[in-house]
């Protein structure tokens, strides 16, 4: 049909339907064919709704896809037509006649009018979720179609939060290079953590402390995934060290970064990146700040540290060695901001903090990072046989771990126990395998001396005490229990803080003061991050705040605000929830080989040897995919329409219209509320809806009824179950189920015997049933039909489900011969009722509605306006008011349409007039 | 002539509410075995005019009141209460079975069902520092419930309570010999007269000593005092909290007062006891207690929770063998527990524990399985 065009004084009359299954789609279809113009809101990326879920319908046997989509197809082709997918009511004013409404569209991330609908990006997609128009039967990739005869014809991407991403101080896309390592797409996985703007790989793959694998979701089926040593396998394995071009420079604007460990290096990677010229200067003769100078060798191979910063500097990133800022006559921060128009300060914490005993200032008493930093730059430390380390944490434990390497004996001398330590549980362990010494509760008193050389060191035994300010036990000394131990070199390592003075930036103690979100400090343009902010932490934390002063320094220089859209807060992992796309089978994670402890202490080499390809794999493909899209950008690549867009954001759009229809459907009862039938339990168990998708041509199996690969012999359907229910429902919060009938599963149950019939050849097919209610046209008619077919019913509803070997039986009482009966099966279908829509609350509150007692949007009256809400000028059709089949649901929505055309004829008759409006309640 | 008043009697009970759809009987496990077919008997007492005769129905007395009928029925028809309903109209001529008298006049008389004496109650505490909840006072009354107190193994239940609660910091105190009968299997045997006594009786002793929260290690003590009770006598009652000692454990747990440095290192599958599962909805808390304990491997039976198999002990049939004496429940339950594969079937509740050992006796299956309280299993592992 022609639809024509009726305005009234250039005013468009509209209405707005809110859900586009088959009721939907035919109220606007009537109401667009009449001439007016109609907003399709549908929250799903497609329209089409339950109809097109179901294979057959009855009692004709028409198939359902057949007769949908011609009807779906209509909705695009007509010009009066304006579909919204992925789209939700938020808000409605006004009132009959002239509501305004607030929609809000959801980011597909894929531009629907590009998109041709081609499937490459799904081909190159990693993740696979279940598919839930499938009855989650199957999965889908992240970036999927919902069916093939979607429409709009787009896909659409799945994006949620993923707790590793969020718990990491860098947000690297975690998922999105393990998905590529799952893959066998190494060389992409190390592109991708590069692309995140973090330059260190397999530094961080190496000596990172991992706070991502602690809130690996993993861990609630067995271990967290090994993530750190993917990020070292993405590097050993992905790169060919080969050096990139030159990055282009787009912007006058020159940027100092002060520091060249990794808070600083990433800074200056990122921003020249993006364009800006940038030169970093830093104190020590080389760089990579702490990761070189701090960092043991055997933990972090000197090869791996300077391909990274070469890299870095093939990119243009400028380095300035041996120029002390603000001292040692280097150029001060005033001097650098008369040439560079924004300065990062990352100047690490490279102080130490002192012992406090009489004799610490002896020959023989080093502290442990000029100790690490002279042995790691200069390769030259003379230490004695016998050394002891002061401290417990990472600093101490490498150095012990060196002087191991130098061939002493090392004792480490910690105040409190091994549970305060704060070195990393799995670096104690390996120091102790190679054979340090462990000695808790000590504390040193004074260093002893005899001719200047050190000749031991006295400690006191400590206990302890009540938790002070760090949550740890304090410890005390106990009078009298002091001791000596005979070494003849000591290396402290009790703390490291910020050397800040004379930087001419505000300082806290000795660390510098920042906003924490944007990184300014007191000075306009300088910025700063890392250790020298939030004293000595970790190479993680470092390289996220390199990334966080490269935004802010763009953001400033290019006069943006440096605010916007940026937060430091994230979903808690605690409530993220996973669904894997299959069940989870238990597997541990893969270890790493590493080096013998006695071929370790003989020298520097890596003690960790990284895992295999095939570990790699094998760890990588043990990720859930918490976020479903991974970000790995492989979308992108394939797409030959560039419709991809990751950065697609929520928008919000308003609309005028006289009247609104509200079709938005059901949902399934969930099964698992009656946990007497052990759905989820057992594989033989499926929903009704499930078995639709089964038996469909288009479904998983391509219409084929099978349970675990095989075709049943012997079918069980139930009836009844979630409906015309009252029972009390132990130890949960609902009191009860649902009293209603759900009028449709008879006779589906009907419909869906026959096709078990139909399908499976001799199988022997029993209804468990209370009562039959084949009330419709061609029903009662369809319900013999069915019974001479052989499908037995049998009168009882079924008490519960319990296994017997790889068989489930049924068991009921059969109240026509008043026994109990046990009916073996190896596919039990359950006629799950219709419930309301689990978001119908939120509907309810955003359009006034009022709801009826089972949950269903309340009519005015239930035999004469069974389509006007407690609203006027807001309709009703289809499920959302009640369950219905499908001619009642269509006949239903024209109703619906019609009273919304009699409101817009009205409106458009008035504004032709000319008069003011009167738009009487409907 | 047994004759009740059929219609009055159906409308006390709700009985016209009835679809006949047979769940109730479908999942009855005594269905299984005897006439007892609960569906049915409303059926004919709704079609009985106004007299019903319940001359020959022994399967009356079959019933364990596990609640199964009444947790699957889609119209909140409470099968089992009209069976207790109608044994009553045999306890009032007083036509009961022997043992059922004698427990019953046990329970008048020594305040127990055992048929042992009133001043032996505390023998178990012997040995063991316990407050006397009278004399000293305490935040908790542990009622320890007639089996445990008398029953050799029953106290051992009741000795490992007691120190798991010690080592969980818990303030309680027991009433010695002064405990009475809770009396939950006086109204399941149809004597609602001598329980509505003892609730008088036991509700004066919780007054006078103003205690307001209890736990118990009997799932059966524990619903009656927190279902039945209440709904006895003058109304409002003083507030009482009632919890089942696994409840307990389980909130113990989570708070970290209760931790479990032993080992126990075994499979262990968890018998659900119908008055703890079925009839109030406790099936985690058992679970969280034996997952929080380190080394112990928990594997589910195929019939769990909501599904959980009667052991037939409840609803007085400790005392009576029922009209198919043959193969017990129990058995049949000790059999799904040896399919898992599990060294110790562990439950909560002194009758399963009673049922269940005595089935794995009968069945030779000593070498195989245990049978063990949480508690005992708790003990084990601090």
């Amino acid at each position: 049909m022609n639809a024509p065009d009726m305005r009234g004084n250039g005013r468009s009359h509209a209405a707005l339907v809110v859900g586009a299954g088959i009721a939907g789609i035919q109220a606007a279809l009537d109401i667009a064919d009449a001439g007016f113009k109609v907003y399709l809101v549908e929250k799903s990326p497609s329209i089409g709704g339950r109809m097109s879920q179901l294979d057959k319908t009855f009692p004709t046997l028409d198939c359902s896809s057949c007769i949908l989509t011609p009807k779906m197809a209509d909705v695009p082709r007509n010009p009066n037509i304006n579909l919204l997918t992925c789209t939700q009511v938020k808000e409605v004013q006004g009132q009959a006649g002239g509501f305004h409404i607030t929609l809000e569209r959801e980011p597909r991330y894929v531009d629907e009018s590009a998109c041709t609908g081609c499937g490459l990006c799904a081909d190159a997609c990693p993740v696979s979720v279940p598919n839930t128009f499938n009855a989650g039967l199957d999965s889908h990739k992240a970036i999927y179609r919902v069916f093939p005869q979607a429409v709009p014809n787009a896909f659409k991407i799945d994006k949620r939060e993923s707790p590793c991403k969020n718990t990491c101080p860098a947000h690297i896309p975690v998922q999105g290079y393990v998905a590529l390592i799952a893959q066998g797409k190494f060389r992409e996985a190390y592109q991708r953590v590069l692309e995140a703007g973090v330059p260190f790989v397999g530094t961080l793959g190496r000596v990172c402390y991992h706070p991502c694998e602690s809130e690996c979701k993993r861990a609630d089926w067995d271990e967290a995934v090994s993530i750190c040593a993917l990020k070292r396998f993405a590097y050993d394995a992905g790169t060919d060290h080969t050096k990139p071009e030159p990055a282009p420079v787009k912007y006058a604007e020159r940027v100092a970064v002060i520091g060249a460990g990794p808070a600083g290096l990433t800074t200056a990677y990122n921003l020249t990146l993006r364009g800006y010229k940038v030169t970093v200067f830093d104190a020590l003769p080389a760089p990579g700040g702490m990761l070189a100078a701090g960092i043991p060798e055997y933990r972090l191979p000197r090869t791996v540290l300077s391909d990274e910063i070469e890299y870095i500097t093939a990119l243009g990133v400028e380095l300035k060695m041996s120029t002390p800022i603000g001292r040692d006559g280097g150029p001060t921060l005033d001097d650098l901001r008369k040439e560079y128009q924004a300065v990062f300060m990352a100047i690490g914490a490279h102080g130490s903090s002192r012992l406090g005993v009489p004799g610490e200032d002896m020959p023989g008493v080093y502290q442990a990072v000029p100790f690490l930093r002279h042995l790691n730059i200069g390769h030259e430390a003379a230490i004695g046989k016998k050394v002891a380390v002061i401290g417990g944490g990472n600093s101490a434990i490498d150095a012990a771990r060196c002087a191991l390497r130098l061939g002493a004996e090392v004792q480490l001398v910690y105040r409190r126990s091994r549970t305060e330590m704060p070195a990393a549980a799995w670096e104690v362990a390996s120091a102790e395998e190679e054979g340090v010494k462990l000695t808790f509760l000590s504390a040193p008193t004074k260093v002893l001396e005899k001719d200047g050389r050190v000749t031991g060191i006295e400690c006191i035994r400590m206990e302890l005490g009540e938790p002070d300010s760090s949550g740890r036990r304090r410890p005390v000394p106990i009078p009298g229990s002091e001791y000596v131990l005979d070494v003849d070199t000591v290396i402290a390592a009790i703390g490291q803080n910020v050397e800040s003075t004379g930087m001419g930036v505000e300082t806290k103690w000795d660390r510098l003061v920042v906003d924490p979100l944007t990184l300014e400090t007191s000075v306009k343009g300088v910025f700063a991050g890392g250790d020298a902010v939030i004293g000595p932490a970790s190479v993680v934390e470092a390289v996220g705040a390199g990334i966080q002063a490269a935004e802010s320094i763009h953001r400033y220089l290019r006069g943006m605000d440096l605010r916007e859209g940026r937060t430091q807060t994230h979903p808690n992992a605690k409530d993220i929830k996973v669904v894997p796309a299959s069940p989870v089978k238990r597997a541990p994670r893969e270890r790493m080989q590493e080096l013998s402890a006695v071929d370790r202490i003989n020298g520097f080499k890596e003690v960790e040897l990284g895992l295999t390809q095939e570990q790699a794999i094998a760890e990588a493909q043990r990720c859930l995919e918490c976020a479903v899209c991974s970000e790995c950008m492989q979308c992108v690549d394939a797409c030959q329409r560039g419709a991809i867009q990751h950065d697609d954001k929520a928008r919000h759009m308003e609309v005028d219209v006289e009247t609104v229809i509200v079709a938005t459907g059901f949902d399934v009862f969930d099964p698992h509320r009656k946990p007497e039938f052990g759905y989820g339990q057992y594989p033989q168990i499926i929903t009704s809806l499930e078995f639709e998708r089964l038996a469909s041509a288009s479904g998983p199996t391509a219409g084929k009824i099978l349970i675990n690969g095989q075709m049943p012999k012997k079918v069980v359907f139930i009836q009844c179950v979630g409906s015309r229910d009252k029972s009390i429902s132990l130890g949960r919060d609902d009191d009860t189920l649902h009293p209603y009938c759900s009028r449709v599963c008879c006779m589906a149950v009907a419909k869906q015997a026959h096709l078990a019939h139909d399908r499976l050849p001799g199988a022997a097919i029993t209804v468990f049933y209370m009562d039959v209610r084949a009330f419709g046209k061609g029903f009662e008619e369809f319900y013999d039909r069915v019974r001479k077919e052989g499908i037995t019913y049998r009168r009882g509803n079924p008490s519960e489900i319990i296994r017997r070997g790889y068989k489930v039986v049924v068991r009921a009482e059969d109240t026509l011969i008043g026994e109990q009966v046990e009916v073996e099966a190896d596919l039990v279908v359950l006629a799950v009722g219709m419930q309301p829509r689990a978001d119908m609350e939120i509907l309810s509150r955003t359009l006034n509605l009022s709801r009826s007692e089972d949950g269903f949007f309340l009519e005015s009256h239930p035999k004469l306006r069974t389509v006007e809400s407690s609203v006027p000028g807001i309709y009703l059709a289809g499920c959302c008011q009640g369950p219905k089949d499908i001619p009642d649901t269509v006949a239903h929505a024209k109703a619906a349409a019609s009273a919304a055309m009699i409101m817009l004829n009205r409106s458009l008759a008035t504004s032709i007039a000319g008069e003011g409006a009167d738009y009487a309640a409907n | 002539m047994l004759q009740i008043e059929s219609r009055q009697f159906a409308k006390e009970q709700g009985l016209f509410a009835c679809v006949q759809c047979g769940k109730c009987t479908g999942g009855c496990p005594m269905a299984m075995k005897t006439k007892l077919n609960p569906r049915d008997l409303i059926y004919r007492l709704l079609i009985a005019g106004n007299g019903f005769n319940l001359e020959g129905r022994e399967e009356l007395w079959d019933c364990t009141t596990c609640s199964t009928c009444y947790s699957r029925c889609p119209k909140q028809v409470n099968p089992m209460e009209a069976i207790i309903a109608m044994r009553s109209a045999f306890v009032e001529k007083g036509r009961v079975h022997p043992n059922v008298k004698t427990a019953l006049e046990s329970i008048f008389r020594q305040g127990n069902p055992l048929k042992m004496s009133r001043s032996d109650r505390a023998n178990w505490t012997k040995g063991m520092q316990i407050k006397s909840i009278a004399e000293q006072g305490a935040e908790y009354l542990f009622y320890v419930g007639c089996t445990p107190s008398y029953d050799p193994r029953g106290q051992k239940v009741a000795r490992s309570m007691v120190q798991v609660m010690n080592a969980a910091g818990v303030d309680f105190g027991i009433l010695g010999n002064d405990e009475n009968c809770c009396a939950s299997e006086a109204r399941r045997l149809g004597e609602l007269g001598l329980f509505e006594g003892m609730v008088e009786m036991n509700e004066e002793i919780f007054k006078d000593l103003e205690i307001t929260k209890l736990f118990t290690i009997s799932p059966h003590c524990f619903n009656t005092f927190k279902n039945d009770y209440p709904k006895v006598g003058e109304q409002p009652k003083r507030p009482m909290q009632v919890q089942h000692y696994t409840q307990m454990l389980s909130g113990l747990v989570k708070e970290q007062r209760l931790k479990f440095y032993g080992e126990f290192a075994k499979k262990v599958t968890y018998h659900d006891p119908c008055y703890l599962g079925k009839h109030n909805g406790i099936f985690d808390e058992p679970r969280n207690v034996l997952k929080s304990i380190p080394g112990l491997e928990l594997i589910e039976m195929d019939r769990s929770r909501e599904k959980s198999l009667c052991c037939e002990g409840g609803g007085g049939r400790m005392w009576l063998e029922g009209t198919n004496p043959g193969t017990r429940l129990a058995q049949l339950r000790v059999q799904e527990a040896l399919e898992t594969g599990a060294e110790i079937l562990a439950t909560a509740c002194p009758f399963c524990l009673s049922t269940l050992d005595e089935a794995v006796k009968h069945l030779n299956a000593e070498e195989k399985i245990r049978v063990l309280d949480i508690a005992e299993i708790a003990v084990q592992a601090l």
